[in-house]
This record gives structure tokens, sequence and C-alpha cells, in this order.
């Protein structure tokens, strides 16, 4: 079964979307940095979570592989987007020098987030399959 | 309807009685579920032919379209599908744990997961199966469902 499909895609997007940005304005809040870019920068973090979700739900097609290799792939292929996006970007408009290492941090951070909260999630569901398998061992 | 255990020492064979006036549906829903339960499936084994209690199976693995039945002294082959036993038994307690094996969940002694996030199975005869993360949540959904309908 998709865990990422056409009803929740949405959704998904709002939720990491809002995540991001809350993550972004209490950083920023800690730091007493002013963003004199606001408002570009919030379409980029809206292109990130639309970027994410849609590699996320390649997952789904890529379940008979072993999963840190998937992972590491879907990773590697959200970074050389990114690169590119920056790129593409430095070249129409111009970017400041740090650009680069900025985006990679804004995709590695909340990439890494969403995968320690899948495996903690997982490895709950397996503790509570196992509560279920000892009640029914009890039961019998 | 009552439920009423009762302890007896020496006797051959556990053994199921019913009393009643008026088999109602509540009852019939319980018998149902027994039949099923108390249900022999009929295969080979070393060239002869033999009945196994569906209830004894571990679990049915596919391979190279032929389907087996592992118990804890034998392995039996017999001719039906893996998607047709689901069909019979899935409502008492086999769950399908990846595109060639379905397990029974009375037979499960407890899970773990890996790095990989696939399903470890350790069943009770110290067998391990693995299960592929594709059909994780359709078993998960399927064991909250038999723990609910126990519960009823």
């Amino acid at each position: 079964m998709k865990l990422i499909n056409r009803h929740n895609f949405l959704s998904l997007v709002c939720m990491s979307f809002t995540l991001i940005v809350c993550g972004k304005l209490l950083l920023e809040k800690l730091m007493g940095f002013t963003d004199r870019h606001y408002t570009e920068n919030i379409f980029t973090c809206l292109a990130f979570s639309v970027m994410i979700t849609a590699v996320l739900s390649l997952h789904y097609y890529l379940q008979s592989f072993p999963l840190i290799p998937v992972l590491i792939g879907q990773y590697l292929a959200i970074i050389g987007l990114v690169a590119g996006l920056v790129k593409l970007v430095d070249a129409v408009a111009g970017t400041t020098s740090d650009a680069m290492w900025q985006m990679l941090l804004s995709v590695t951070v909340p990439y890494v987030i969403s995968a320690v909260i899948y495996y903690v999630s997982f490895f709950r569901q397996v503790k509570k399959a196992n509560i279920i398998l000892s009640e029914l061992s009890e039961a019998e | 309807m009552r439920f009423i255990k009762t302890k007896e020492k020496g006797i051959p064979e556990n053994y199921l009685e019913l009393h009643y006036d008026e088999i109602d549906d509540e009852t019939r829903e319980y018998i149902s579920r027994i039949d099923k339960t108390l249900t022999h499936i009929e295969g080979t084994c070393d060239g002869m032919r033999v009945t196994v209690p569906v209830s004894d199976v571990l679990y049915f693995e596919s391979v190279d379209r032929r389907t087996f039945a592992y118990t804890e002294s034998r392995t039996v082959e017999f001719r039906t599908s893996l998607n047709k036993l689901l069909d019979s038994f899935g409502d008492i307690g086999f769950i399908r744990i990846s595109k060639s094996a379905v397990v029974n969940v009375y037979k499960i002694d407890r899970l773990q997961g890996d790095l990989n996030m696939r399903v470890i199975i350790f069943l009770k005869n110290g067998e391990k199966l693995i299960m592929n993360r594709g059909y994780r949540k359709e078993f998960f959904e399927e064991l909250e469902r038999i723990r609910g309908k126990n519960k009823a």
C-alpha cells in the first residue's frame, strides 16, 4: 500500500512546509537573524516541500530494494536537483557565495528528521505488534 | 453465551462441547470459526497422502509454483494457490508476509525490526521468516483486526 498517494500528497506537503517554515522562524529568532529575502525563501521552502514529498512517494516503488541504499539514493537525487536549481538561479539572477551550502542544509535537516521519525514509528509499530502477539498467546 | 473451561487430568485429547437449546447468531459465529480452525488440509509428504489440521500449520510457502505447508514435524505439498489459502483461512489468523509466504499469527513468537525496515518473524519453533516492507501495513492492520475479533 502506498504511504504517500494522490489523496494525501497535498496535506503532506502542507505539513512539511509548515514544519520547515516554523523551524526556519524559530532558528532565525534564536540567532537574531533577519531574513532580507523572506518572500523568496518562503517559496523556496514550498518548492522543497513539494520536491521532497514527491521523491519520498517513490519509496513505494522501491520497496523490493534494501531501505538504506534507497534512502541514500533518494537523498542524492534531491541533492542533485537542489544543486542544479541553485546553479540555474545563480546563472540567471546570481546568488550569495554560501547559497549552495544553505540550500544543502535546508534539504538535509528535514530529510534526516523525516528519516528518524520514519524509523522511530517503525520500531514502535513492531513493539505494539509484539504486545498484540503476546496477548494472543495468552488467550490461547 | 458463556465459556466454561474445565481442567481434567489424564484425558487423551482436549475437546469442546456445546450445550444449547437453540443456536443463535453468536453461537453460529463461534461454530463457524471453530469449524475452520479444525479444518484439515490434504496433501502429500514423502510421496504419501496425508492430512494436517490447519491450526498446526506454521506457514505456507510457494516455491516454483508449488505450495507447501510447514508444521513443526513435516512439510506437506498440496495443490492450492496462496491466494485461495488466504480466502479460506484468512479469517483464522493466516496473513500474507511476502509474495510467496503466508504465516499463522498464532505460531509467531515475536517480531524484530532490522535496519532495512524489514520485519523478522520468529516462529514458536525457532524458525525465522522475513516480512517484506510492502506487506507490513497490511500485516499490522490484520493483527489489530484479529485482536479486536478475539476481544469481542
